[in-house]
């Protein structure tokens, strides 16, 4: 079983608690009515769909019940870190002395 | 439900049957079913929490897993805004005119949840190996001290998880899965 540390709880706590949500650090456009069909759809569907580290959203369903975000690699499957959302997406050198 | 039509006799029946195999059979474990109790459902954001505190006269917890206990009161923190008030149903009816009244002051929201769950005590010697066949958080003294609370799972169903002593336990779920809940911990006793 997988452990993830819940940055709101702080504690690590099993996977089986948590749900997965989705590519993390996307921002709904302001106003849509201004958008192509193409842009419209490039925000509803595209995903980056990264080999390495990923940036994703999950929620600690089961838990405090708080949406979060962590970066994992997609390749190990490997959590290297997570933090509370609204915070900076955080970059490769701070996730790689989180993963420590 | 009406809302000025509040009586402090709720009485339901919390659909539970507990065989006798969980109710003292051994000295090991125990598993009780506890009476009828008023839940409120308690969303108040941390930088109205102190007032809140303050004007209820309630012990709110302000750390996630942090729990406080006045006379027959049970709180627990549950989330970042989120508490899980827990009385007996007499006191229940002036925690309800409490929190109505302090709403029209303070910024926070109140639910009445008394009928959603069905709560159990369980102890004994073996209360954490009962728990851990279906619980997979690390139920240790050092990991899980007297006092912490939390929302987990039991095999397929959410329980919000207290511990109330070294070896007793409160367990809260909904209702409707306590029968599956019952079961599951028939069987682990059974098959031990």
């Amino acid at each position: 079983m997988i452990l993830i540390r819940c940055p709101y709880c702080d504690e690590q706590r099993p996977e089986v608690e948590f749900v997965y949500a989705g590519e993390a650090h996307i921002s709904r456009p302001q106003n849509p009515n201004l958008l192509s069909d193409d842009e419209w759809a490039e925000y509803l569907f595209i995903r980056k769909n990264a080999r390495g580290v990923h940036y994703e959203r999950w929620v600690h369903a089961h838990g405090c019940a708080r949406y979060f975000n962590a970066a994992r690699n997609t390749v190990t499957d490997k959590i290297l870190m997570t933090y509370k959302t609204g915070e900076p997406k955080p970059s490769v050198e701070e996730i790689a002395e989180a993963a420590k | 439900m009406s809302s000025n039509q509040h009586s402090n006799e709720l009485t339901i029946d919390q659909g539970v049957v507990l065989a006798p195999v969980l109710t003292g059979a051994s000295h090991e474990v125990s598993v009780v079913l506890v009476p009828e109790r008023a839940r409120f459902s308690l969303r108040v954001k941390p930088s109205n929490l102190k007032a809140l505190s303050e004007a209820s006269e309630l012990d709110l917890p302000e750390k996630i897993g942090a729990s406080t206990l006045a006379s027959s009161t049970k709180i627990l923190c549950l989330g970042p805004d989120e508490r899980l008030v827990v009385s007996d149903v007499t006191s229940g009816g002036t925690l309800r005119r409490m929190f109505a009244e302090l709403s029209s002051q303070i910024s926070f929201s109140y639910a009445d949840i008394s009928h959603r769950n069905v709560a159990f005590e369980i102890s004994g010697a073996r209360a954490v190996k009962l728990l851990n066949t279906g619980c997979p958080l690390d139920l240790c003294l050092r990991a899980f001290p007297v006092g912490k609370c939390t929302r987990t799972v039991f095999e397929h169903a959410e329980i919000t998880l207290l511990r109330e002593g070294e070896y007793r336990f409160y367990v809260e779920l909904w209702r409707s899965f306590a029968p599956y809940f019952v079961r599951l911990l028939e069987k682990a006793v059974k098959s031990r």
